[in-house]
């Protein structure tokens, strides 16, 4: 069953006479529980897709329904609130407040999806112990490396259980050991859990794992592949 | 309520991990920013206080007792001082009798007798200088020799304003003798009459009507202006607590006092321009208080809006993941009102618990007037309240300035 479903999604940014068109019709659909990962290079439009799908921008054409809800002719405030109860982020440079705890970071979103203070301590606890920190909850971000932080910024995405997790290059700023540790914590969530993920990554060994890769050039996807959900393998390949 | 207790969660762990020592510096902007508005005026309010509390100790005292507007003297003085006895709130009082004279000195020396002679025209009040020094403490402005001893006759007290070297300051303003210190012989002459003293003393005081004044035992003044009665032209009365001298007013029309004489109470009887000066200083230390609070306000808005903008692509990020603008928007608030209450209660402390006290007990040195402080503590409560409104609004409009633009741009750093 589609969480996401997407039609004719075009993204043109206009700077006085000039007019670039970064999406082109992207029509796409995500199935609850699938792993997507969006690939290309710099420039072929996979974030600006993400943020897109993610409700962080909005398409100059095109129809976007995540959840049975219509986000297209949501207001700002609405899209807010949307983005809060429904989905989940990993930013690619952790995107944590400075200024607050581990802790205090992933009961942030908690708080203002109205838990107590108790019950979102509680919450982020287990959160922050799912992604193997526990202890670190008093831990300010600079006190944390760069994988670490990650981590957090990933029990801060999961931890209100949103329907859909969107990773945006959630390793570019990481080495190798702590980005594998990361992927296979969103692998895991996907499996375990059934959480749905959206990610992007221009990395293909970051990959082992996903359901579905669609390859990007041009504002337009070019490629997709499947992979059997047990094995990994290749099930099929289409240009389109 | 969700958003407050996020605002305040995000405004409060931002001041908890802020530089110690920007905060400090912001604070202390606050802190002199609360002086400038309370202390200016209190200062300038003060100046004039101060000359009122001169005018108030050493001149008039809490009611003033004068001649009915058709009489020339307070009548049946003697009878009216005795219904002093049944007025315990009354501490101090002093009987005065005023008259015009010439003051003449150095004509013992003079050599040339058609020359001018060293004369000025002068006040003289009769007192008792027992009673007089116990309502004024007179002789503590006495800058040179001695007060008047109640047993000794032919004795007088010199203010200021009739002496050259003291006077000069002012020109040609005042009409004065030359050289003349205590143990001189002058000459007081009344008329025909004239009657030598022996200068016992100098007055110096913040007040010109004890300058302008000389002070010889009331016996003496009665004798010298052939004053057989012993009506007085003023009694000026202390009371136990001066914020109640309007009752005590009260209380002697009651007891008849009113018949003989009008009586006033100091505010009634204050000068109408030490009045209009002490207002025209407060909106003096008004406008430049306004002054203050327009570059505090500055000054927040410059600071929250370089947080908030150093700080763009967290408040992007936070929106992103659903905290609402206005959450975001209360922890800048939370800021500003932070630094305008430490400050402000930084302000309040050094003026009530230092400034008032120490310039009470160390007024500044004016011509005119010994300046303490004057702050109210409703109005310091006023302006507090302004300054913390105004804080409010110069924390949340570059908060809000910079919460409402797009959340991606704010996300991706772009414009």
């Amino acid at each position: 069953m589609s969480i996401i479903k997407a039609r004719n999604i075009h993204r043109k940014f206009v700077e006085g006479e000039l007019v670039t068109h970064v999406l082109k019709g992207i029509d796409i659909e995500v199935n609850a529980g699938e792993f997507l990962a969006i690939m290309g290079k710099s420039g072929a439009g996979k974030s600006t897709l993400m943020y897109q799908l993610s409700v962080l921008d909005t398409p100059s054409e095109g129809d976007l329904e995540i959840d049975n809800v219509c986000v297209s002719r949501l207001s700002e405030r609405e899209r807010t609130a949307f983005r809060l109860n429904t989905l989940g982020y990993v930013f690619q440079n952790y995107a944590l407040v400075p200024d607050l705890t581990a802790e205090e970071n992933v009961m942030i979103p908690l708080l203002m999806q109205g838990y107590n203070w108790v019950d979102a301590k509680q919450m982020s606890h287990k959160a922050i112990n799912g992604v193997g920190l526990e202890g670190k909850y008093q831990n300010l971000p600079a006190e944390l490396s760069g994988g670490e932080q990650q981590r957090i910024s990933i029990a801060r995405a999961v931890a209100g259980k949103p329907k859909i997790l969107f990773a945006d290059e959630p390793t570019a700023n990481l080495d190798t050991v702590s980005g594998a540790t990361v992927i296979d914590l969103i692998a895991d969530l996907n499996k375990k859990e059934n959480q749905t993920v959206v990610m992007v990554t221009h990395e293909r060994e970051y990959t082992t794992g996903c359901d579905r890769i669609v390859h990007m050039k041009d504002g337009m996807i070019v490629n997709e592949e499947k992979f059997n959900r047990q094995t990994y393998a290749p099930e099929t390949s289409t240009h389109l | 309520m969700r958003s407050l207790r996020i605002g305040l969660l995000l405004g409060l762990r931002q001041i908890q991990r802020a530089s110690f020592w920007t905060t400090s510096l912001i604070i202390f902007v606050m802190m002199l920013t609360f002086l400038n508005l309370i202390a200016v005026s209190g200062i300038l309010v003060g100046l004039i206080a101060g000359a009122e509390v001169a005018l108030r100790e050493s001149a008039v005292g809490d009611i003033i007792i004068e001649p009915l507007d058709d009489e020339d003297r307070i009548l049946e003085t003697p009878a009216l001082l005795s219904k002093f006895s049944s007025f315990p709130e009354i501490t101090a009082y002093s009987v005065r009798y005023n008259g015009a004279g010439t003051l003449e000195a150095n004509y013992k020396e003079r050599r040339d007798l058609t020359g001018e002679r060293d004369t000025a025209a002068l006040t003289v009040t009769g007192i008792d200088p027992v009673l007089e020094d116990k309502m004024t403490n007179l002789s503590d402005l006495v800058v040179k020799g001695e007060y008047l001893d109640p047993n000794e006759e032919g004795k007088i007290l010199i203010g200021i304003y009739y002496l050259e070297e003291y006077a000069e300051l002012y020109g040609d303003l005042f009409d004065t003798v030359e050289n003349v210190n205590p143990g001189d012989i002058v000459r007081v002459s009344v008329g025909e009459v004239s009657k030598e003293f022996e200068v016992k003393g100098i007055v110096e005081s913040k007040v010109d009507e004890v300058n302008f004044t000389t002070f010889i035992p009331e016996r003496e003044f009665r004798r010298l202006f052939n004053r057989i009665d012993r009506n007085a032209d003023q009694i000026v009365v202390r009371v136990v607590d001066p914020a109640e001298n309007a009752t005590v007013k009260d209380s002697l029309i009651d007891a008849g006092v009113g018949e003989l004489a009008e009586i006033k109470t100091y505010e009634e009887n204050v000068p109408k321009f030490l009045a209009d000066i002490k207002n025209t200083f407060d909106l003096l230390g008004a406008f430049i208080g306004s002054i203050g609070l327009i570059v505090a306000s500055i000054t927040i808005f410059i600071i929250i809006f370089i947080n908030a903008l150093s700080r763009r692509q967290q408040i992007g990020i936070l929106k992103g993941i659903g905290i609402d603008r206005v959450s975001i928007e209360v922890a800048y608030v939370l800021q500003a009102a932070f630094y305008a209450l430490v400050g402000s209660a930084l302000g309040a402390l050094i003026t009530y618990g230092f400034l008032i006290g120490y310039l009470m007990e160390n007024p500044i040195d004016f011509p005119f007037s010994d300046g303490i402080m004057v702050a109210d503590p409703i109005s310091t409560l006023y302006r507090f309240v302004t300054l913390f409104i105004i804080t409010l609004f110069a924390g949340f409009i570059p908060a809000w300035m910079i919460v409402r633009q797009n959340t991606l741009n704010s996300i991706l750093g772009r414009k």
